[in-house]
């Protein structure tokens, strides 16, 4: 049986094409066991069709992938063996109440016995909160408990790998919140792969992040390699009074990027963009206290949030990848 | 939580991998829903009613023994050759149309609703998806639009011959109405792997019924290649008519052929299938 150790998921220049459409454009993507890995992107990215392309739902136009070291193309079955799949909006059997949706689901794994099989459906119940809801029939759940539910049907066969079409998206801040608590608590079994365009979802849960825009891969990596990724290290100092030459003798410091002050409330604020960290950290305040006309009232380095770091990339101007 | 290691795993044939559970799904959507008596009391009422109105209203008539009647060997047996005709010839083509409304939305109404996508991330493979929906299909409505109203037809005539009705013959005809009932089957379910609307399928399908006979009067050498015979046979074979076998099998072979045909394409066309 093929194996990758390292990661779950591996695409080489993935590509797909509707008419001239370029959905997906040469995505190389590394998704590392037991993380959980965010892919995020504005609406029309190409992310679902990347996950359908994943799940065999859909062929590449060119390009490769693996998952668990089967192709994506040939080995969909094996692939389907260990893993869950939400949907955007999960679909029902609906003339099967809950509980025996999730009995249909483990089916297509287990084959008996049928008291474990019942177990494990009144587990997945009650992992996303659904219990006193099992037998009730499904075109009566609210929209959080039906994308719950499509959660415990996902994770029904204890996959190794979960993946998720935008899990939290249609719902309201309270539902949401139950969703990531439910990935939050699957993380120590398995990988999640999830599509979402909210940006706090991400940073709340996901170990590893990557941002699609218009097919294209645009970054890849750790929350904070993106956030860096954005532009360096960039430290804010605030003064009181400014001399008119250090804005140059800052700029004759090999590792000082950039610099730049505004004012504010008769305060100086300085911008100091570094690419060297730990130099900045010795020498930057130094060379301000350095000067005798100025008082140094803050120092701190500047925090930017993946809002600032996704609009930046999406807009086409990040340097993330 | 704890691991798979306490279940038995689904061993199945690689190729029909989700095949069992599929069977499952497919039987409840039957059986849990009221489809399965609806039809059950539609078909035997139509088609009974129909038979029923030949061989008890029209004897209660006197009729006129006429050449026709003469020839048919008397008043009894005319009538019942009367019934055969409605059952096979007319019963035949109702089947058809109620098998094309009952399949034409198998496959379109799941891929719309993104259930068959859902299945599909599933360990099932796309054969398995599109030979549980065939089979018990075709188990349900050849039980429910067939065989019960064959059955119920079968005791009408024996109750108006006063006697047990010939099986064997009967039964022959029941088969050429089975396999006329399995081409309509074939040929939806393959429609339904091409089209994404249930108009283009439904329009298709009963254009394909009601216009093939007219096409068939004008290109006699197609009656050999399509079902449009098979009623006419099959009440002349239920009623131990002998049909010259040039005429009896060829539409029969061409129909089974058909139907392998159409399975042919809609196994590839869905395998292509993109969601």
């Amino acid at each position: 049986m093929p194996q990758s150790d390292e990661f779950v998921i591996q695409t080489h220049n993935l590509s797909k094409s509707f008419g001239a459409v370029k959905a997906l454009q040469s995505v190389d993507l590394a998704v590392p066991k037991n993380s959980i890995f965010g892919f995020l992107g504005p609406n029309g990215a190409g992310k679902t069709t990347l996950m359908k392309i994943l799940l065999g739902l859909s062929k590449p136009t060119t390009g490769t992938g693996t998952i668990f070291g089967y192709n994506i193309s040939s080995d969909s079955v094996s692939i389907h063996e260990r893993i869950g799949y939400l949907p955007q909006q999960p679909r029902f059997i609906d003339y099967m109440t809950a509980r025996e949706n999730l009995y249909f689901a483990a089916k297509f794994f287990f084959s008996g016995p049928h008291s474990r099989i019942v177990e494990r459906c009144d587990e997945m119940l009650e992992l996303v909160g659904l219990t006193d809801k099992a037998n009730r029939a499904i075109r009566g759940f609210s929209g959080g408990e039906k994308q719950r539910l499509g959660i415990a049907l996902a994770q029904v066969n204890y996959p190794d790998l979960l993946i998720l079409d935008e899990p939290a998206s249609s719902l309201d801040p309270l539902g949401r919140r139950k969703v990531l608590d439910v990935m939050d608590r699957l993380r120590k079994h398995t990988t999640i792969f999830y599509s979402t365009h909210i940006l706090d979802d991400v940073q709340r849960v996901s170990d590893v992040v990557a941002i699609l825009n218009h097919g294209r891969l645009e970054a890849c990596g750790s929350i904070e390699q993106i956030l860096n990724g954005k532009g360096g290290v960039v430290y804010t100092i605030s003064t009181k009074g400014s001399p008119e030459n250090l804005e140059a003798r800052l700029s004759t410091f090999h590792w000082i990027t950039h610099s730049s002050v505004t004012q504010h409330n008769g305060s100086s604020i300085w911008q100091v963009s570094v690419i060297d960290e730990k130099i900045a950290e010795r020498q930057l305040l130094r060379i301000f206290l350095e000067e005798e006309l100025l008082v140094v009232t803050e120092f701190s380095r500047k925090k930017f949030d993946l809002e600032e770091a996704f609009i930046d990339i999406v807009k086409g101007d990040g340097n993330g990848k | 939580m704890a691991n798979n290691m306490d279940f038995i795993l689904v061993q199945e044939q690689p190729g029909l991998r989700g095949l069992t559970n599929l069977i499952y799904k497919e039987k409840s959507a039957w059986l849990k829903t009221r489809r399965w008596w609806i039809n059950a009391l539609i078909w035997p009422l139509i088609l009974g009613g129909l038979v029923a109105n030949m061989l008890l209203v029209s004897s209660a008539f006197n009729l006129d023994l006429t050449e026709e009647v003469i020839a048919a060997g008397g008043r009894t047996a005319y009538v019942i050759s009367l019934g055969l005709s409605v059952f096979f010839e007319f019963g035949i083509q109702a089947i058809a149309i109620g098998v094309i409304i009952l399949v034409n939305d198998l496959l379109v109404s799941e891929r719309q609703s993104g259930v068959a996508e859902w299945i599909l991330t599933k360990p099932v493979t796309r054969w398995a998806y599109i030979l549980a929906k065939l089979l018990i299909n075709a188990v349900f409505i050849l039980l429910f639009l067939v065989i019960i109203p064959a059955i119920v037809t079968y005791s009408m005539l024996s109750f108006k011959l006063g006697a047990l009705f010939p099986i064997l013959p009967f039964t022959y005809g029941v088969s050429i109405m089975i396999l006329h009932s399995l081409f309509y089957l074939t040929f939806v379910l393959m429609l339904g792997t091409i089209f994404n609307a249930r108009s283009a399928i439904l329009g298709i399908a009963i254009g394909f019924l009601l216009g093939s006979s007219l096409v068939t009067g004008l290109i006699k050498p197609l009656l050999y290649v399509l079902p449009t015979s098979l009623p006419k046979i099959a009440a002349s074979v239920a009623n131990n008519q002998s049909v010259p076998a040039n005429l009896l099998w060829p539409p029969i072979v061409a129909t089974m052929l058909w139907c392998l045909i159409f399975l042919f394409v809609a196994r590839n066309q869905f395998d292509r299938t993109e969601f």
